[in-house]
């Protein structure tokens, strides 16, 4: 998946930068002091780094920020793990993965452990500032790339006939369908909006129940998930 | 066993082919086989390592054959001798019996010193049995042969005819089974039931040796093939994760870097993007199920359609294969390539486009989006009146010769939208599941063209 052209389908956000503290967690100190010298400049307050996966959830755990940005790739825990510690300890965080890898798995498994969006590194400046924006709203961050990875879980879970029996995922209902894959053709939530003829909030609502749909809610879940990647919850740092 | 014999020495070249003293009756170069396999290829080997000549590519199980027959032919000789020795008041000329088994007895030291595994030590082997199974005439009388008595190298032969079977599989087993029977036929001559016996069991042996070797080697070389892509698979994921650990970092970080910093650097930034995303499409291709798919005849869209990736056009395909016959998926790729062609000449410079991989279970649909001008209203429809409609013959022919669809619609935001629609031929075991999500567009039959100005002004 290369999408280090995609335009963010969305820059919405009212909240002023300034009050947004996010927590950097990346391996590679020359990313780690880039974004958040970034971050920085562009008025966000970046509360702590982390460099390995078990650092990324206690500081996180620690400061609780609006936003962690959060290589897919760490050592000792991956990204899709820190996200399933962090959803099961029920930390507000929101999470932006951020990922030098195309590992479609693994993108699609920090989405469904609480990942709010998922952006490539090769991604500009701006967008990844929009971006991190976006996630302080609470507002998916779905590239094209992104929204083709979660149209084919949601095809790849119905053919296995709906998920496991412990945890049924529900089917997206046509219109959902239909503006997953607006987005997964790269337009924005204006243009789907303006195609189909709704609002554009009624858009960001039907995209918001497309990620409720995917993402596990409960702990039981959670903490299997993360089980069965080799990660015990109860001690997550 | 009062003559010195030659034969006993250590360089097994110099075993005569035969003793024309002591045995007269070997015209051995009639004798030899003739059969195909008996090409003296490995000629080199021997010379080059008299010693232990065992082929390299050789397992466990042929190397255990080859130990057994080195034990059978001494085992063998014993018995030959024991049946002399048993016998040796009918025997009309016993110095001629001892003679060939002491020629038996040479061969036999110098192998199992000094065991070569060729084809020209076999032969000679296989040359000695026969002439020693033919010199058995001259020792005794017909009268003792006709009545059914031992030939004078017994089982001896035998040893070569397991020889052949591992050397040549069970061509070489059964042609040199079939040698010695002729032999033996030709030293009784009015066969006994031992001799026919003997020379079915030979040629059973010779052939079931010689298949089990056959089945030893193919699977070897199964495994060994498994073995290679196992660790190219291991050499490529070792590779894979250095380079998402370093390269692709570092390039992503010069990119974005210089694109900040403007000017010449920004162009030499766009140049380590550029190497970032040829990288990373590298590094992820898929494993060896893909090595799997190949054989199966299946081919994944998301592998074949890589290429069209960059200068703007964005692939987005699920995290699974999206699988079709080799020969479909080529059509689709030439149909998507066409309809790149397509936004590239018409949808101006600066459009983007996506191309997005979906399997919905019942068909497969691939969707080509520009951000670019869009077809102006009933341009599709003048250009097929006028007889020079590109996608046309492209894309839509394609789509119908797969008994598939193609929609192009032109969006109220600008930009044209081609939706293939080609049949999974999954569907047919899943008839179970059934969509409520047709559209009637999906539901008909053959291509079709529509420019539906959809959505508001």
């Amino acid at each position: 998946m290369t999408e280090q052209e995609d335009a963010m389908p969305q820059q919405g956000s009212s909240t002023p930068p300034e009050h947004i503290r996010v927590v950097v967690a990346d391996d590679h100190p020359m990313w780690r002091d880039a974004v958040a010298r970034d971050l920085a400049d562009a008025g966000f307050e970046v509360l702590a780094t982390a460099d390995d996966g078990r650092s990324a959830v206690a500081r996180t755990r620690a400061t609780v920020p609006d936003v962690l940005v959060l290589d897919l790739n760490l050592p000792g825990l991956s990204g899709a793990q820190v996200c399933a510690a962090l959803t099961a300890a029920q930390v507000p965080t929101r999470i932006l993965i951020l990922s030098a890898s195309g590992d479609h798995q693994d993108v699609l498994d920090a989405v469904k452990a609480g990942a709010l969006g998922y952006l490539v590194k090769s991604a500009g400046r701006e967008e990844f500032l929009a971006a991190v924006r976006a996630t302080a709203a609470g507002e998916p961050v779905f590239t094209a790339g992104l929204a083709g990875l979660v149209l084919g879980e949601f095809r790849r879970v119905k053919a296995a006939g709906g998920g496991t029996p412990e945890r049924p995922i529900p089917e997206l209902t046509d219109r959902e369908t239909e503006i997953l894959k607006y987005v997964a053709t790269g337009m924005g939530y204006k243009e789907i909006a303006s195609t189909l003829f709704l609002s554009h909030r009624t858009v960001q609502n039907h995209v918001q129940n497309i990620f409720g749909k995917l993402q596990m809610h409960n702990r039981v879940e959670l903490v299997r998930f993360a089980m069965e990647r080799g990660l015990d919850l109860a001690d997550p740092t | 066993m009062a003559r010195t014999r030659h034969g006993a020495g250590p360089e097994h070249d110099g075993v005569p082919d035969g003793e024309p003293g002591d045995v007269p009756g070997g015209p051995d170069t009639e004798l030899i086989p003739a059969p195909a396999p008996l090409s003296d290829d490995e000629l080199p080997a021997a010379v080059s390592a008299p010693t232990v000549a065992v082929l390299d590519d050789e397992h466990a199980i042929v190397r255990g054959l080859w130990r057994g027959i080195d034990v059978f032919r001494c085992l063998a000789l014993a018995y030959a001798v024991w049946s002399v020795w048993e016998r040796h008041e009918q025997i009309a000329h016993l110095v001629g019996a001892v003679a060939i088994l002491g020629v038996l007895a040479g061969w036999t030291l110098a192998v199992t010193l000094r065991p070569v595994r060729t084809v020209r030590a076999y032969t000679i082997e296989l040359a000695i049995g026969c002439s020693a199974i033919l010199a058995t005439r001259l020792v005794d009388d017909p009268d003792v042969i006709t009545a059914g008595a031992k030939t004078i190298p017994s089982i001896w032969p035998t040893a070569a005819v397991i020889g052949f079977a591992v050397l040549r599989g069970w061509r070489g087993g059964l042609a040199a089974a079939s040698l010695v029977a002729a032999c033996s036929f030709v030293e009784v001559v009015e066969p006994t039931p031992n001799t026919i016996s003997n020379s079915i069991f030979g040629l059973l042996l010779g052939g079931c040796i010689g298949y089990c070797v056959d089945l030893a080697r193919s699977s070897h070389a199964a495994l060994a093939e498994a073995m290679r892509l196992d660790a190219a698979r291991a050499e490529r994921d070792r590779l894979a994760r250095t380079v998402h650990d370093g390269v692709l970092q570092t390039l992503a970080f010069i990119n974005r870097r210089a694109s900040e910093i403007g000017g010449e650097a920004a162009r030499l930034g766009a140049m380590a993007g550029e190497q970032e995303r040829i990288l990373r499409t590298l590094v992820s291709q898929t494993d060896l199920a893909e090595v799997g798919r190949a054989v199966s005849g299946d081919a994944d869209l998301r592998g074949l359609l890589r290429h069209v990736e960059g200068d703007g056009v964005q692939l987005v395909s699920p995290a699974d294969a999206v699988l079709l016959p080799r020969r479909v998926a080529d059509e689709v790729v030439a149909a998507v390539e066409a309809a790149l062609d397509n936004v590239r000449k018409h949808a101006g410079d600066d459009a983007r486009a996506w191309v997005l991989l979906d399997d919905d279970g019942d068909e497969i649909a691939v969707t080509i989006r520009d951000s670019g001008r869009g077809l102006p209203e009933g341009r599709l429809e003048e250009a097929v009146g006028q007889g020079r409609l590109g996608v046309s013959a492209s894309i839509l022919g394609r789509l119908a010769d797969l008994g598939g669809t193609a929609t192009i619609t032109s969006g109220p935001a600008g930009g044209t939208t081609v939706e293939l629609r080609i049949p999974n031929r999954r569907t047919t075991r899943l008839t179970n599941r059934h969509h409520g999500r047709r559209t009637p567009a999906t539901t008909e039959r053959g291509p079709q063209v529509g420019t539906q100005g959809r959505g508001a002004p």
